[in-house]
C-alpha cells in the first residue's frame, strides 16, 4: 500500500469502528514515514467527521459512535509520541465531568471518546464530582472548556451550583452543558455559556468555541 | 375531607379502557424520591426504614400534589434493581446513599467483564430488605387505596449494569449482550411474581423502556435488546403496558406498530402536532404527558406558563378521553411548588368533561 491508501484504509477503519486495525494502519503509516500531521488531519479528524455526519443522518447510533471514538483514541495514542516530538500542539484542554449526587457515565464517556478524536486534551472527573473539585482542576490545569454532564432533572441544582462558583471564582473557561434534560432557559438560569442534547452535539459546540477564540485571538 | 382516591381509580380506569363516564382528565405526575422527601421533610433512609412509612410518605406526597395515582418510586427498575443485583452479586460497593433522594449505582461496575455477566447471579428480591420494604408497602397502599402496579424494565437496568460497555458489546458481542438482558429479564420476572405474591396480580405495568429512543440505538436495536422482552411478559402476564420514555426522540409511532400498548408516556417532541397525529393514528392508546417537560415551563416560567402548557395539551389531546396529564421526567427540587401546584389547577379549570376552552 502506498502512504494515500494507508490513509484511505484508516480513514476507513475508523469509519467502521474497528480499533485493533485502526491502530495497525497508524503503526504501518508511521513505519512508512507518513507525516504523523497528515495521519491526524486527512485520516483520523476526516474518519470522525464523516463519522459525526453518519451520526446525523441517523445511519449510525451511540454503538457506532463508540466504537468509531474507540478507534480513533487507539489511533491517537499511537500517533501521540510523534505529533510531540512534531511539537504538536493540543487545539484545547476540555475538563469533564458529572456533577456531584449523579452517577450517570454513558453520555460523558461517549463525549470524552469523541472529544478526544478530535486531538483535544480531555481531564475527565469521573462521576459525582463536587464543585469544589471541578474548580480545583480548572485552576490547576488551565482549561479551554469544562463540559458538566448530566442526565437526570435532580442534577441541574448541582449543575447551577458549580456554575455559580467556577464563574465566582473568576474562571474564564466556556461552560457548557450536556443531556438531554436541558433546554435554552434552563442552561440560561444554570449560567452556563452553551448546552448540548447529546454527545455529538456538545462535541460540536466545544469545537466551535475553541475556533470562535481562536479566530478572536 | 378525605382524599377521594376512588374518584382517581375511575377517572385513570375510564381514561385508559374508555370505561364509564369521566368527569375530568386525571393527573399522573412522576414523583421520585427527592419529591417524598421535599414534601414530608424526612430523609430518603427514614421513608424506607419501614413499609408502614413508605406507604403513608408516598400517599401524603401524591395526595399533595392532588394526584390520582400513586408510586412507590424506588420499586423501579432501575437504581432499584441495579441495587438487587448488586446485593446478590457481592458487590455492594457499587451503591451510593443520598440523604434526600435515592441512592444510586456506578454504572458498569457489577458487569464490568464477560466473566460478571457469565457469573451473574438472579436476585431473589424476597431476602433484599428494601424490595421487601417496597412490596410490603404497595401492598399496604393497595388495600387502602384499591392503587396497583408495578414498573418493569430491561435496557433501563442494562446500563446500570454493564454501563457504557453495553453499546460496544451491540456491535462486538451482541451474543453476551442478549445473554445479559435474558438474566435481567429473568429478574424482572422476579419481582413481579413478589409482587403478585404479595399484592396480586398487577394488571398494568409500567415500562421504562429506555432503548426506544433514536440517540440511542435504531429501533431494530430497541426490540432486540428490550421489545421482545416487552412482547414476552405481556404473553406471560396478559398484563396492559404502559410505555415510559423521557428520551428526546422516542420511537412511540414506530413501537406501536410492534407491541400492543395501553399508554404511553413522554415529554418529547415538544412539537404537540406530533402528538396529535400520534392520537389519530393509536386512538386507543393513551398519552400520558405529550409535551409537558419539567426542564422547560415548570422548571423556569411562571404558573401561567404552567397553566398554557396543561391547556395546549388539554386542547388538543383531551378530547374524547385517552390522555392524561403528566409531567416527565421527575420533579426536581428547582421546580417552584407555586409551578408545581399549577399543574392540578390547570386541570380543574381546563381539564373538567364535557371540555369547554372559553
Amino acid at each position: 500500500m502506498n502512504d494515500n491508501e494507508i490513509l484511505k484504509s484508516l480513514r476507513r477503519t475508523i469509519i467502521d469502528g474497528n480499533p485493533e486495525d485502526a491502530i495497525d494502519l497508524v503503526n504501518k503509516a508511521l513505519t512508512a514515514k507518513v507525516d504523523p500531521k497528515r495521519i491526524l488531519n486527512e485520516a483520523i479528524i476526516r474518519g470522525a467527521e464523516k463519522v459525526g455526519l453518519k451520526y446525523e443522518k441517523g445511519e449510525y447510533y451511540l454503538a457506532d459512535m463508540l466504537l468509531a471514538a474507540d478507534a480513533i483514541n487507539g489511533s491517537m495514542d499511537a500517533i501521540k509520541p510523534k505529533l510531540k516530538e512534531d511539537t504538536y500542539k493540543t487545539p484545547g484542554k476540555v475538563l469533564i465531568g458529572t456533577p456531584e449526587g449523579d452517577l450517570h457515565s454513558i453520555g460523558k464517556s461517549l463525549v470524552v471518546a469523541l472529544l478526544q478524536g478530535q486531538g483535544l486534551e480531555v481531564i475527565d472527573l469521573g462521576v459525582d464530582v463536587p464543585p469544589e473539585k471541578f474548580l480545583e482542576t480548572a485552576k490547576k490545569e488551565n482549561v479551554d472548556i469544562i463540559g458538566l454532564s448530566g442526565l437526570l432533572t435532580v442534577t441541574i441544582s448541582k449543575m447551577t451550583e458549580t456554575v455559580t462558583l467556577l464563574k465566582r471564582e473568576g474562571i474564564k473557561a466556556k461552560i457548557i452543558l450536556g443531556g438531554g434534560i436541558l433546554s435554552d432557559e434552563t442552561c440560561r438560569r444554570v449560567g452556563a455559556d452553551a448546552w448540548a442534547k447529546d454527545g455529538w452535539e456538545g462535541v460540536k459546540k466545544i469545537i466551535k468555541i475553541l475556533e470562535d477564540r481562536k479566530n478572536a485571538i | 375531607m378525605p382524599y377521594d382516591w376512588d374518584a382517581s381509580r375511575k377517572r385513570i380506569i375510564g381514561t385508559f379502557f374508555g370505561t364509564g363516564k369521566i368527569d375530568r382528565v386525571p393527573y399522573f405526575p412522576l414523583a421520585c424520591e427527592e419529591m417524598i422527601c421535599r414534601i414530608t421533610g424526612k430523609t430518603y433512609k427514614e421513608i424506607i426504614s419501614s413499609p408502614k412509612n413508605y406507604a403513608n410518605a408516598a400517599i401524603s406526597t401524591f395526595e399533595f400534589l392532588k394526584a390520582d395515582t400513586i408510586s412507590i418510586p424506588t420499586a423501579y427498575a432501575g437504581p432499584g434493581e441495579a441495587l438487587a443485583f448488586a446485593e446478590a452479586n457481592n458487590k455492594k460497593e457499587s451503591i451510593k446513599w443520598f440523604d434526600y433522594k435515592v441512592f444510586m449505582a456506578k454504572q458498569g461496575v457489577v458487569c464490568k467483564t464477560e466473566e460478571d455477566i457469565d457469573k451473574l447471579e438472579i436476585p431473589d428480591h424476597r431476602k433484599i430488605s428494601l424490595w421487601d420494604t417496597c412490596i410490603s408497602a404497595l401492598d399496604i397502599i393497595n388495600k387502602k387505596l384499591g392503587m396497583g402496579g408495578l414498573c418493569l424494565g430491561i435496557w433501563s437496568v442494562v446500563q446500570e449494569l454493564r454501563g457504557v460497555q453495553a453499546y460496544r458489546d451491540m456491535r462486538r458481542n451482541p451474543d453476551l449482550l442478549l445473554k445479559l438482558c435474558e438474566k435481567v429479564y429473568e429478574s424482572q420476572m422476579d419481582v413481579l411474581n413478589f409482587y403478585n405474591e404479595e399484592v396480586g396480580g398487577s394488571g398494568i405495568i409500567f415500562f421504562t423502556g429506555y432503548s426506544f429512543n433514536k440517540h440511542m440505538m435504531s429501533f431494530e436495536d430497541a426490540m432486540k435488546y428490550e421489545g421482545q422482552f416487552i412482547k414476552r411478559i405481556q404473553k406471560e402476564t396478559k398484563a396492559s403496558i404502559i410505555l415510559h420514555n423521557c428520551g428526546t426522540t422516542p420511537y412511540f409511532n414506530e413501537v406501536c406498530n410492534e407491541i400492543d400498548l395501553l399508554a404511553v408516556n413522554g415529554s418529547h417532541p415538544l412539537d404537540i402536532e406530533y402528538w396529535v397525529n400520534f392520537k389519530e393514528k393509536f386512538p386507543n392508546v393513551t398519552i400520558i404527558g405529550a409535551n409537558i417537560d419539567v426542564s422547560r415551563e415548570l422548571l423556569n416560567g411562571t404558573p401561567q406558563d404552567v397553566e398554557n402548557k396543561v391547556k395546549e395539551n388539554i386542547t388538543n389531546l383531551a378530547t374524547g378521553g385517552r390522555y392524561i396529564v403528566g409531567p416527565i421526567c421527575c420533579l426536581p427540587w428547582g421546580v417552584s411548588l407555586k409551578n408545581i401546584m399549577a399543574i392540578p389547577k390547570a386541570i380543574k379549570k381546563w381539564g373538567s368533561y364535557p371540555l369547554n376552552f372559553n
